[in-house]
Parts: C-alpha cells; structure tokens; sequence
C-alpha cells in the first residue's frame, strides 16, 4: 500500500513523499529563497491565473 | 445564473478558448492538489503516529473512488451539462478540503480524502470536462482536449511545490485550508463567469462558426454531420467495436502507468539507482509529457487519431523495453525519455475519438466507463507487479508483460477504422444550412445538450 504514494504522477496519483523531499530540497539549494517567499510567488503564480482569464472575460461582455 | 439569455458575442477570440482557460484552472486546481498528498505523508505519520501503508489506505480508496465516480458524472454531464457538475464537484471537493484541516485521524482522512474529495474530484475529470470542450469544439477538439489536459501536469509542478512551502512556513492544516479556499475563492467563480455547458448556451455556435447570410435573405448556419455511429442511448455504443477497442487500450494503459508509478522506485533501488537520480528523471518525464501531450493533441487534428494513439502505446512498448534490454543507470534516462513523449497523450486523444465516433451526447458516460477501466487496470497491476517482483526477485518479467500488453494496445488502436467509423471522415449527408436559431444541429459537437 505504500507504493501507491510514488512519483509518476498520470492523472492524479499522489506524488512520492521520499521523491518530494529530495525535489524541495534541491530546489532550496538552487534558488535559495526561503520558503515564505515562495509561498508568496507560487500564490500570486496561482491566483493570477483565474484573475488574468476573469478580467478577459469581463472586458469581453463590457 | 442562466447563460442563455446573455447576448451573443462574435468578436475576437472564439469564446471556447476561455472555457479552455477556466478549465484548465479547474483541472489544475484539482489534479495539483491531489498530487500533494504525498507531500503530507511523513508530517501525519508523525502528528498521528500511524504508519505510512495507514495513510496509503486513504490514497488507495481514494484511487477506486476517483475511478468508479467517472461514469456516474460523466453520465451526469450528458444529462445536466458540464457546467453544474462541474460547479458541484469543486465545490464539494473544496468543502472537504478545507475539512481535512480538521481531521485527527486516518479514519477522517480516509472519509474525506478517500471517498469525499476523490469522487468529487471525478467530476472534475476528462469525463467532465472533455465533454464540455468537445462540445465547444469540432475542428481543433484535439489541441483544445490536450492543452486542457496539461492543465493538470502543470498543477503537480506548481500546486506540489506551493503545498510544500505552505507546510513548512504555516503548518499542514493552513495548506489545506488554503487549497480549498483557493478553489471556493477562486475556482467557483471563474467556472461560474466562465464556462457554459455548450455553445447555444451563448447564442453561439461550435467553433465559433458565424451564421451567413444566404441569397434569399435567411440568415443561417452550417449544420454540422452526424456519424456512422452516433449514438442516442450510452449502451447502444456497447455493441459496437471501437468503444471496446478505445477500453482496451486505456486499460492497458492504467496497467502501465499505475503500474510504474507505484513500481518506479523500487525498480530504481534494485539496479542501484539513488532516489535523486530517480527523482530528476521524473522531471524530465514531467517536463516531456506536458509538451508531447500539446504535439500530439495538435497533429491529431490533422492526422487520424487513431494512429497516433497507436504509436503512442507503441512508443510506450518501447520505454518498458528499455527498461529490461538497457542497463539501470542509461534506463532510467531513456524511460523518461520516451516514456515521457507518452506518458499524457492518451488522454486527449482516447476522448476526442470517442466523441468522433460517438458522437457527444453521451460521451460523458462513455468516457466515464473508459476511465473506469483505466483505474481498475491500474489497481490490478500494483497487486500484479508487486507479487511479480516477489516471485522473481526481479521485474523483467513484469516489464516484459507491460511490454506486451502495450504492444496488444498498439495494434488494436490501429484497428480501429477511423475513416469508416467517424465523422471526420464519414460524415452522414445532411442539409448544408438551417435557419440560425433552431437546435445547432445534430453534429458532433452539437449533439446532445442537456
């Protein structure tokens, strides 16, 4: 049952933990930035998606 | 709110491009956030001190669930339109979510994430929203379907990592707070401004084909043609070939994606490969299958889509190959490789050939089934592989099954007679235009609103 956490996600399988953290922590060690800044970059990443595509939409209909 | 009272609007872009957008989002949102239970494992096995096959119970229920609700609200979307059973499922599955942060247990977590967010989750599937883009698209469904389905390849590279930092700085319960408030926040709105079930819900018609004007005055609109074998009723379509061979080959290829999922690392260990090489060759196959899946969906709207769903399966053959035949170290690296060109790019086409064939009327549960078969493969093949890899102490044997299996998938996808089957290429004779207004006809795209 354990493996079914492993990496290769297809449609929506969970991602391997042990995978996971090896991934974060490279990705620490190369970008450098702490993990409250990223957290404000991938949300902002997130949220302006949907905004951006609603401002579209909205300016459509106007 | 009710889109068909809203005015038409013909300028710009297509309008179905932005319900490509919404659901993208939407696809986004909840393949990313699925993903990212695996990035709470260890922080519950401490919390809770269970093990981690506990928690695995959660993610394995939620596995079937996820599998059996796709039929249902594939059926559901042909009934109601996509647009409320897209609206219903993310807003339970945010709902649950949110709730999760509340959960003590593994036995809350199994409720919640196993049945509660997985089978809502569903409704926020291909079986979903493959039906609504088919729907609103004819001409480039493949690259609509395929940009779609990326959607969610990109939430597991940017949800899983935004999850991460959210655990680190605020603590497990605020990232699911916040995943959940992101799609109640976010999601349902952009879904509810947004998407529309079918074109005629905006006086608009499939492809954003303008009505033109004809010599004695009427304004009217191409008719789209109907198929060889459109279907009125979902099981009518079972008595027909290309569904069983389209299930087919999308069992076989649960078998083999689950199957190296869940496989991967243990079969990385056995050939003395570290858990980071492993790890970068999952990004690089990441990487690959989110702009194979964009090739592909596009191509198949030139080419048949039935051969490049046969040489995708075949290519796929080959990767399992490389896995026996190549040397652990240089398998890895060429699995990622052409794995990766393969990995997403049955789903978009294994959709938009049943809508080909079938029609859209009832695509929803059509689909739904194939989906079905795909997680079920998938769940046979862990048990499979796993006792295969007991047995052997290796998995030649098991990789050798997958070889074939694909192989079989390849063929049948092959033998599919896409040119005598659908409508692409034999369209049943209808009348060229209609009046502007009447039901958008009864083609392929238009078929079947709710």
């Amino acid at each position: 049952m354990a493996r079914l956490l492993l990496p290769l996600a297809h449609h929506s399988e969970p991602i391997d933990p042990d995978l996971w953290e090896w991934l974060s922590d490279k990705i620490d060690h190369v970008l450098g930035i702490d993990a409250g800044a990223m957290v404000l970059l991938l949300g902002a990443v997130i949220v302006l998606f949907p905004v951006a595509v609603m401002v579209l939409v909205w300016r459509r209909r106007a | 709110m009710n889109g068909s009272s809203e005015k038409p609007t013909k300028q710009g872009v297509y309008y179905g491009w932005y319900i490509v957008a919404a659901l993208f989002f939407a696809s986004f949102l909840a393949i990313g956030s699925r993903q990212g239970f695996g990035v709470f494992v260890k922080t519950w096995e401490e919390d809770w001190g269970v093990s981690t096959a506990a928690i695995s119970l959660a993610a394995a229920i939620g596995w079937l669930a996820n599998g059996f609700s796709q039929p249902l609200v594939g059926y559901l979307t042909d009934r109601y339109g996509g647009r409320p059973v897209l609206i219903v499922s993310l807003a339970v599955m945010a709902s649950a979510t949110i709730g999760v942060a509340a959960v003590s247990n593994v036995f809350g977590l199994i409720v919640l994430y196993g049945f509660v967010i997985s089978f809502a989750s569903g409704g926020i599937s291909p079986a979903t929203t493959g039906v609504v883009i088919a729907r609103w698209f004819d001409r480039k469904r493949g690259t609509a379907m395929s940009i779609l389905i990326a959607g969610g390849s990109v939430g597991g590279l940017i949800v899983v990592p935004f999850l991460s930092y959210v655990l680190v700085e605020y603590g497990w319960r605020t990232a699911w707070v916040i995943v959940g408030a992101l799609a109640l926040g976010l999601g349902i709105p952009l879904l509810l401004l947004v998407v529309r079930s079918k074109p005629g819900d905006m006086g608009l018609h499939i492809d954003g084909e303008e009505p033109v004007e004809s010599e004695n005055g009427d304004v009217k609109v191409a008719v789209k043609p109907v198929g060889p074998k459109f279907v009125e009723q979902w099981k009518d379509a079972l008595g027909s070939k290309p569904i069983w061979q389209l299930s087919f080959a999308y069992f076989v290829c649960g078998i083999t994606t689950a199957s190296i999922s869940v496989h991967f690392v243990r079969w990385a260990i056995s050939e003395d490969i570290t858990t980071g090489t492993a790890a970068l060759a999952f990004g690089v196959l990441s990487a690959i299958n989110a702009g194979g899946v964009l090739v592909v969906g596009m191509l198949s709207d030139r080419w048949q889509r039935k051969n490049l769903l046969g040489a995708v399966y075949l290519v796929r053959g080959l990767a399992f190959i490389s896995l026996i035949v190549v040397p652990g170290p240089q398998a890895i690296w060429a699995f990622a490789v052409i794995g990766g060109m393969s990995w997403l790019a049955t789903v978009p086409l294994t959709a938009s050939l049943t809508a080909d064939v079938y029609g859209v009327r009832n695509l929803g549960t059509l689909f739904g089934l194939a989906n079905m078969s795909h997680q079920l493969g998938g769940a046979g093949a862990v048990m499979l592989f796993g006792w295969a890899f007991t047995r052997w102490g290796s998995y030649d044997v098991p990789f050798a099954i997958g070889a074939l299996t694909l192989l079989a998938a390849g063929i049948v996808s092959l033998s599919i007679r896409e040119k005598r089957d659908s409508v692409r290429y034999s369209p049943v004779p209808a009348d060229d235009v209609v009046p502007t207004g009447a039901a958008v006809g009864a083609g392929s795209g238009s078929q079947g609103g709710s």
